[in-house]
């Protein structure tokens, strides 16, 4: 199992830091980061995520910006892009197939896209190898769930972990730092889906402690740490000081 | 496989609209939709909703002709729609007071909104206080300096108002954190979206709860003037008054116009013109019309009128725009405060900062020839007055 898929603002602390912390996520041995696209409005993401966006976005972070900057990394774990809907809606399908082609990006997570609003840039999308992870919610019904993971159906055991996971998003809300996430209902949550499917769970929103990504790998899934690690790169330290600072103490 | 809603979520020949909410919202907005079905087919509800209009919003609004303006404008007639004497003073009462029953129809009584000019948070402000829920207005640090009056009212009213710091300040600010802010409760609460935007159901249901506005100002037209007039005219921020007003109209053979905030010049981050610089794109659960830079992040606005600026233009007005069935005009912030001047000094009526974008041209109706005209007049100006006073020297 992927013992932890870390968020990781792209642009923040700056775009020149990327590669290397792309580098060391690899050198601790994860199988994926997720990274953040700065978006002017991103109604998802706490104060935390809002604040780092911002930066990114002051220092020239563009999407155009941030995929340029990945093409050509390899060494890297296989990257999630987490974003916002529009900023891709006006590259266009096209172009962002084109700009993707040399980057190590593997999935995108498109907060604001629900299955089904964009069936031709989805499919579009996907068939050059990019797929939609897909968000369950504490409000999304175990129907909904199962439509859901159909609809965004695991490509199977060989694909890579980005391509295949789940997001059971812990908590209603937004991104951040939780105090004192309750696991229970999320724990519950874990069982009722992995009766669902085969395929990798990972869980986030508000988990900022080791106590509770432990608690999560202990229910089977990977934890998401985003926000805690955003405030200790924005600090100036590399992705391992940054973990052990205060997050992980063992990868 | 479509996300389930039973209602049209699409505009126009460009397929506007849509649901574009985080996961969390979606269930949230599949039960609103199913709540607000329910509720349109219950006499009960509908019972209330036409009483609470009648005894406590001060519906039928009048629809007051303006004979003096008229004749120094040249028009033959002009009528003014009166949401401006609506309890709490615009058209957002019609939508809040609506939207507040439904909400306690589904046991909801913790109650989100955001605001822009104040004027959606004051309306939500007071039907909570009237139905006994408790309620939470987000809005930008700005607009709570330049419509001051509205902050108070709501506090007076027991709201909570939260101050938003982030980005400029204003409406757009404020909805953003308003949608956070029903992420994290939507267990309990319901979020009352103030203008037609937003993801699917809220256009359609704004825009069923505002047109009420056409329908009386139809009928009384017919009744007072003995015929329709040549042209139809709202200003539009998110669209909600505009569409109240216009949508009963659609089938009629006349003029329909929604005017845009033309700020203080032609330059992206200078006005909120969504037709002129304004590309497809999605923001706070729509596909529509958006002041945007070349990276698709929403561009910065201006207006004098802090209902009027914002930079997305609700999905069905916009489609109705581009389907050639409404026509879009801009006013500037000068001109604005010039339609207001002649409505004060004419009429004696003085208006909000945002329905002075109508007035604003109204000269240039009467150039083209229009000889009768119906005008929404969405709310009233005392929330303006510090503006008014020191931009017109008064
Ligand atoms: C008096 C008045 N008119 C118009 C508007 C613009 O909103 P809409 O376009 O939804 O009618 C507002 C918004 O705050 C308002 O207060």
């Amino acid at each position: 199992m992927n013992p932890l898929l870390p968020f990781l603002m792209a642009g923040d602390p700056s775009l020149e830091a990327l590669p290397g912390l792309l580098s060391a996520a690899k050198a601790l041995g994860l199988e994926a980061v997720e990274l953040g696209l700065p978006h002017s409005d991103p109604i998802a993401d706490g104060p935390v995520l809002q604040a780092a966006a911002h930066r990114a976005i002051q220092r020239g972070a563009t999407p155009l910006r941030v995929l340029q900057s990945l093409a050509g990394i390899t060494d890297s774990p296989d990257v999630v892009l987490f974003t916002y809907l529009n900023p891709l809606l006006q590259l266009g399908a096209a172009e962002l197939k084109r700009l993707l082609a040399p980057t190590p990006v593997r999935a995108l997570l498109v907060v604001d896209l629900p299955f089904g609003e964009e069936p031709a840039f989805e499919a579009e999308l996907r068939a050059a190898g990019y797929p939609m992870v897909p968000l369950l919610a504490p409000t999304t019904t175990l129907d909904r769930a199962r439509q859901l993971l159909a609809e965004r159906p695991d490509p199977g055991e060989e694909a890579p972990f980005a391509q295949r996971f789940a997001y059971v998003v812990a908590r209603l809300g937004v991104t951040g730092t939780g105090q004192g996430l309750d696991l229970k209902p999320v724990a519950a949550r874990v069982a009722d889906l992995l009766s669902l499917t085969s395929r990798p769970l990972a869980v986030g929103f508000g988990l900022s402690d080791p106590r509770s990504l432990t608690a999560v790998r202990r229910l089977g899934a990977t934890p998401v740490i985003g926000s805690a690690l955003v405030q200790e790169l924005a600090k100036g330290l590399g992705l391992r000081e940054a973990l052990a600072a205060r997050l992980v103490d063992d990868l | 496989m479509t996300l389930g809603f039973t209602l049209p979520d699409r505009f126009g020949s460009q397929a506007l609209g849509g649901c574009y909410a985080p996961e969390t919202l979606v269930q949230p907005l599949l039960d609103l939709e199913a709540a607000f079905r329910s509720a349109l087919m219950d006499p009960a509800y509908m019972a209330e909703l036409k009483a609470e209009l009648r005894h406590f919003v001060g519906r039928p609004t009048p629809l007051t002709p303006a004979p003096r303006l008229a004749a120094q404008l040249g028009l033959k007639a002009l009528f003014l729609k009166r949401e401006d004497l609506t309890h709490t003073g615009a058209h957002k009462i019609n939508n809040a007071l609506a939207q507040a029953l439904l909400a306690r129809r589904m046991g909801k009584h913790e109650i989100i909104a955001e605001t822009g000019a104040g004027q959606h948070g004051v309306a939500t402000a007071a039907a909570c206080a009237r139905l006994g829920l408790s309620c939470t207005v987000y809005m930008g640090v700005t607009d709570m300096a330049r419509q001051a009056p509205n902050v108070a009212r709501m506090r007076l009213f027991g709201a909570k108002v939260e101050p938003v710091e982030a980005g400029q300040g204003t409406l757009k600010e404020a909805v953003n954190e308003a949608l956070r802010a029903w992420a994290a409760r939507c267990d309990r609460a319901h979020y009352i979206l103030g203008s037609a935007l937003g993801p699917h159901p809220f256009p359609t249901l704004v825009r069923t709860f505002q047109t009420v506005i056409g329908e009386e100002a139809r009928a009384q037209i017919l009744e007072q003037a003995g015929g329709l007039p040549e042209v139809v005219i709202a200003c539009a921020g998110g669209g909600s008054n505009g569409l109240g007003l216009l949508v009963p109209f659609l089938g009629d053979r006349l003029q329909r116009i929604a005017v845009e905030a033309g700020g203080h010049g032609p330059d992206l981050g200078e006005h909120a013109a969504r037709l002129d610089g304004g590309r497809m794109g999605v923001l706070h659960g729509c596909k529509t019309l958006l002041l945007q830079d070349d990276h698709g992040h929403t561009a910065e606005t201006a207006s004098i009128s802090a209902g009027l600026d914002y930079p997305a233009l609700g999905p069905e007005l916009a489609a109705l725009i581009l389907d050639g069935k409404v026509e879009v005009r801009r006013a500037s912030d000068e001109e604005a405060l010039s339609g207001a001047r002649l409505l004060c000094q004419a009429e004696g009526i003085l208006p909000a900062l945002e329905s002075s974008h109508a007035l604003a041209l109204l000269p240039t109706l009467a150039a083209e020839g229009a000889a009768t005209v119906l005008l929404g007049l969405s709310g009233r100006g005392d929330k303006d007055l510090s503006t008014y006073q020191s931009r017109s020297g008064l």
